[in-house]
């Protein structure tokens, strides 16, 4: 189990390889020029060649993409083309908000969607069951941004019970959690719904039953266990969209997290943060990953005993 | 001579589609869902793409829901009813297409990583990984450099990240399933293995593959919107709803409607999806046969 | 309670006061501005775009400019002409005189000093070294004709230029070019640039969140009236918090969480009018929106074509669905407000029935297939589906080709755009217009319009000194470049702007670049 382990996190290196090499091949490739994002309305030829120069972007894409990969080797994934900052330091500084970001949000969507999937399942094909489906289908038909502003206007504007937006305090924490984890909710929801649904036709659900066990033992110690793998996927799945994916919601609320700083990155061309960025965050996604695969194997001994078997 | 009694059996997809008919749900799903088709399909006859869908008229814009336009004028004038329904078939392609690329495309690499396990699965899962850690801004700002802005590259934009998503679903599913004494005994059996995943295994992860096909069509609906800020996507003045959406951001706060209108045309489509998904999982639940 | 706090602080100040006028023949205590008004203690501006970059000569962004003009002083300063007054007037150069065509004597001021802390004050070798510093950073393009800056005594410099230049001076009033402290660099302090003679200094920035100023309490300019320009601010800190999305923006200001919300869209202003809290400014503009042509591709070398094109374009629809009709409709390719502003040319006005005729005269015929490039999001996007119904009408068949920003500046750099929409925003620089825009060869010039004709008459407006003349061959160049019609001005934006109603002390510019240094929430 541990040799999985190790095997796993020995296996993030090839992918900082072929992250790093597809995302400075993938801007080079893109068309938009950083010095000319950088020299601005009104620069002259010769001061965007200037600035190319200076950036080393006038070398040849391999030889660009060598000397990152040198400097990484050391810890130094180079300044930012814009602020000419760290970019490492730089995303250490944004991290930290987009991880209790996300993570609000996935504690917001669990706690309400796997008892709302629960309860649907339970309640299958009354009239309950299409009002819970209705509430959770929200959050993914609605866009993000609509549903933000919505909650601004009543929650900080009308109400004042929150700030609009910002980074000031766990209060501006809430909205922005709400709305990422609503969004998320929906799947999580529906899946614990149809797998519950599952299960709760096997036999063993029976045996418990005429075992004499309590209704709610039987749910939640026999059904709830055997339910969870798809539902923890879901979980982990969303987990890993909400670190560069929650970019409208963090526009909305000017909530300074990772999304954010690589869309606008990505947008001013600005190679070595995207670059930078992406492969941390990757780094980050891949260790998400291995947890909810650590989690299955807690979950599920057949998947445990595949791990052991492969290592 | 004792007549002998003819018992008429009936194929799989017959027995499913019988089973679904009994299902209220699904039966409210499928005639929504055949509902829009029809929509989509008549559309360019009922309205006259000029003058109805994109004619302009200032003077009119920006009316709230009336009796002249069931449910008002956007920004330019143009009558929302005769753009949401023109709309729905851009956005039932876009759904529907996007969504099964990647459902093939994504089944098909979830079931080999979770399958064969190994080198297999750890190259596969690590490739998705990578992929994954690619923001779809990214993603978008490169094919549409590479293959430039129409409708197929949107649709190629966003079935790769439908792929990921089934890749890592089936995957789940298939592992769970795989060291069965049933399967092995198909192995032994001497069954090929695509037959050996296609008969036995897919149909157990059935259920989160269904829903998760019946919320992604709504989602990438949505993706398409913001896809549409970074040049991707269909060219304005197309009504898709995405694009609806978008447009109808700046006006949030004084005509909501243009953005509440084809949001609930969204998830209309995505309750119906969810409704008959849940039907044809139940259908085809081999547990429920009586 | 808030009268009580009130009644504190005056007595508070009358005793200071009191205080400091019994020490005898020292300075006066604090100046009626900053002394003696109630204000609160934060000024919060909510603005719509990220500070990314505090290094004022490796950045040209006017959202990192706004602020470095509270922290930082220009030698020639430029004030938004509301006062019908001269528009360039001294800063931190008390005078200036062109001994030559190519030589500028300038005289400094004698009692600046920098807010390091230890009082240093400014000398020419200040100047010096900030003016030979921009020569080798991006804000270089400022600085065009400069050659070199000599110190010839602790307050006075020589500058020379490459040939005789109208703007030159004018140029010297560009934020970037901040006089920066010697010492600073010298003495290898962190972040050298930071260090300003304004009446604000940095107290704190966190990237993507806020940026805040703190008053300088040892200003050199301490002792200077409130009615001159580097009088002393009032707040005590001024904090600057991007908040992109607009309408969360609008919701702030309402809700009391910032005190200023600029550029709200237009499609809030009723709720911010209907406000009691809040005010609503509006003033004419400087903010050029323009539809063009890339001359160099077929049809659109065609002038004539271009002409009517021009008489195609509705620009009262354009501007209503852009903005609502908050603008002015345009005719001339300069900025409104700038020097020399012609708008009274014949032109090209909407008119279906001449754009036909132009057409047919044009030799063009069959129907034309293009496409128009621009910015993704608004007001591109409303201009655009505008122009592409008004051009249907007289045969063009329009596809929209919506970009990234740095999509849309590489693709029109190397002209493989057809028609496409920009903007231009300038208050200052009327050459920086015409050269930049319309010079052959010009990195801006998108359209890739190469005229000698015009050069000529560019180049003189530039160097010529007779006043009159020069006036008049502005206006020439603007009849001239409206005929040729490489682009068709659409409208100028109003600025338009909401704030807390107790603001004071605001200075508002057409362009959006705000002066804050004396503004504070009156209580």
């Amino acid at each position: 189990m541990l040799k999985y382990v190790v095997n796993r996190l020995l296996s993030l290196i090839p992918v900082i390889l072929v992250t790093s090499f597809m995302i400075y091949w993938a801007m080079s490739l893109t068309e938009g020029d950083p010095a000319m994002m950088i020299a601005g309305d009104g620069a002259s030829q010769e001061m965007i060649e200037q600035i190319r120069h200076d950036l080393g972007l006038d070398q040849p894409f391999l030889l660009q993409y060598f000397n990152y990969m040198k400097g990484m080797l050391v810890g130094d994934m180079g300044k930012s083309y814009v602020t000419n900052k760290d970019v490492f330091a730089t995303f250490f500084q944004y991290l930290p908000n987009t991880l209790y970001l996300g993570g609000s949000a996935v504690i917001i969507a669990t706690i309400v969607s796997i008892p709302l999937g629960i309860y649907t399942a339970i309640h299958q094909n009354t009239w309950k069951d299409t009002a819970g489906m209705v509430f959770a289908l929200f959050g993914t038909s609605m866009p993000n941004f609509w549903l933000g502003l919505m909650l601004i206007i009543i929650f900080a504007l009308h109400l004042r019970l929150f700030p609009t937006g910002g980074n000031f305090g766990w209060k501006s924490l809430v909205l922005p959690a709400v709305t990422v984890g609503f969004g998320l909710a929906a799947l999580i929801t529906r899946i614990t719904r149809s797998s519950m649904l599952d299960v709760m036709r096997q036999d063993y659900m029976t045996t418990a039953r005429a075992k004499g066990c309590s209704e709610k033992r039987v749910i939640y110690k026999h059904g709830l266990k055997n339910a969870l793998i798809p539902i923890i996927t879901a979980i982990g799945l969303q987990m890993s969209l909400v670190i560069t994916g929650s970019v409208l919601a963090e526009t909305v609320f000017s909530w300074p997290g990772i999304g954010r700083l690589v869309y606008e990155s990505i947008t001013r061309r600005d190679i070595p943060m995207v670059t930078g960025s992406i492969i941390l965050c990757s780094i980050l996604m891949c260790i998400i990953n291995l947890i909810v695969d650590l989690v299955y194997a807690f979950f599920d001994p057949r998947i445990k005993a595949q791990y052991s078997k492969k290592g | 001579m004792a007549a002998k009694k003819r018992i008429k059996g009936r194929t799989m997809f017959q027995e499913t589609w019988h089973r679904l008919l009994k299902n209220k749900g699904a039966v409210i799903g499928m005639a929504f869902l055949a509902l829009l088709v029809v929509v989509a399909v008549i559309s360019p006859f009922v309205f006259d793409y000029e003058t109805d869908v994109i004619g302009q008229n200032l003077a009119m814009k920006l009316q709230a829901p009336n009796s002249e336009h069931w449910f008002g004028t956007d920004e330019y004038g143009r009558d929302l009813f005769a753009r949401v329904m023109y709309g729905a078939r851009y956005s039932l392609a876009i759904g529907v297409g996007s969504v099964g690329f990647g459902l093939i495309v994504g089944t098909i690499l979830g079931s080999i990583a979770g399958f064969y396990g190994g080198k297999a699965d750890d190259i596969i899962m690590r490739g998705i990984d990578i992929f994954y850690s690619i923001p779809n801004i990214l993603k978008a700002v490169v094919i549409v450099s590479l293959l430039g802005t129409s409708t197929i590259n949107l649709i190629i934009a966003l079935a790769i990240s439908c792929a990921t998503n089934y890749a890592r679903i089936v995957r789940a599913s298939v592992m769970t399933v795989r060291d069965l004494e049933y399967v092995e005994s198909s192995y032994a059996m001497g069954l090929p293995t695509w037959k050996i995943i296609l008969r036995h295994i897919l149909p157990n992860c059935l259920s989160p593959i269904i829903v998760q096909t019946t919320l992604l069509i709504g989602t990438t609906i949505i993706s398409a919107s913001s896809l549409s800020f970074l040049g991707i996507g269909v060219p304005a003045p197309a009504p898709e709803w995405g694009a609806l959406l978008s447009g109808g951001r700046a006006h949030i706060r004084g005509a909501s409607y243009i953005c509440v209108i084809p949001g609930l045309a969204i998830m209309f489509t995505v309750l119906a999806l969810n409704l008959l998904g849940d039907g044809l999982r139940d259908a085809l639940d081999p547990k429920l046969k009586k | 309670m808030k009268k009580l706090l009130v009644f504190l602080m005056a007595a508070l100040m009358i005793a200071a006061m009191a205080v400091a006028g019994c020490g005898g023949g020292e300075k006066k205590a604090d100046n009626a501005a900053g002394g003696g008004v109630a204000h609160k203690e934060k000024l919060v501006i909510g603005t719509d775009a990220d500070i990314n970059n505090l290094n004022l000569q490796k950045q040209q962004d006017a959202a990192n400019n706004v602020i470095l003009k509270n922290t930082h002083q220009t030698l020639v300063f430029f004030n938004n002409g509301s006062q019908g007054k001269e528009r360039f007037v001294p800063g931190l150069a008390t005078d200036w005189k062109f001994v030559d065509d190519t030589h500028i004597i300038m005289n400094l001021r004698k009692d600046v000093y920098f807010n390091d802390g230890k009082k240093t004050p400014m000398t020419a070798d200040d100047v010096k070294f900030t003016l030979d510093m921009a020569m080798k950073n991006v804000i270089k393009s400022a600085l065009a004709g400069f050659v070199k800056c000599t110190v010839k005594d602790k307050h006075q410099i020589e500058i020379e230029i490459s040939s005789y230049n109208n703007e030159f001076i004018q140029s010297l009033s560009s934020v970037p070019l901040s006089i920066q402290s010697k010492k600073a660099y010298d003495d290898g302090v962190k972040e050298p640039w930071l260090i300003g003679t304004g009446p604000y200094k940095f107290d704190k920035w966190v990237q993507g969140e806020y940026c805040r100023l703190n008053k300088v309490k040892d200003y050199w300019g301490n002792s200077l009236p409130a009615t001159e320009n580097f009088a002393p601010g009032v707040s005590d800190v001024i904090e600057f918090r991007p908040m992109i999305e607009a309408s969360a923006r609008v919701m702030a200001l309402q809700a009391g969480e910032i005190d200023v919300c600029v550029n709200p869209p237009i499609s809030d202003l009723k709720f911010l009018q209907d406000d009691k809290k809040v005010t609503v400014y509006e003033q004419p503009g400087t903010r050029l929106f323009y539809f063009a042509f890339n001359v160099e591709k077929k049809p659109w070398d065609n002038q004539k074509l271009r002409q009517a094109v021009a008489c195609a374009i509705d620009k009262k629809s354009v501007l209503d669905a852009a903005l609502n009709g908050k603008g002015t409709l345009q005719k001339t390719i300069l900025n409104r407000g700038l020097w020399g502003f012609y708008d009274e040319m014949p032109g090209y006005d909407f008119n279906l029935e001449r754009a036909k005729q132009l057409m047919k005269e044009s030799g063009v015929t069959g129907p034309i297939k293009t496409t128009l490039t621009y910015a993704t999001g608004a007001p591109y996007e409303q201009i655009a589906t505008v122009i592409q119904a008004n051009l249907a009408k007289i045969g063009i068949t329009v596809d929209l080709v919506p970009m990234e920003q740095a999509a849309l500046k590489a693709a029109c750099k190397d002209g493989k755009q057809n028609l496409f929409l920009w903007r231009w925003n300038e208050d200052s620089k009327v050459d920086f217009v015409y050269r930049d825009l319309f010079y052959t060869g010009s990195g801006s010039n998108y359209h890739h319009f190469a005229d000698a004709k015009a050069d000529k008459m560019i180049d003189d407006v530039a160097t010529l000194k007779d006043q009159k003349q020069r006036m008049e061959t502005g206006i020439e160049l603007q009849k001239y470049l409206v005929d040729q019609c490489p682009q068709v001005p659409l409208y100028i934006a109003n600025l338009v702007i909401a704030y807390n109603k107790d603001l004071k002390g605001e200075y508002f510019y057409g362009g959006g670049n705000h002066d804050w240094r004396h503004a504070y929430i009156a209580k």
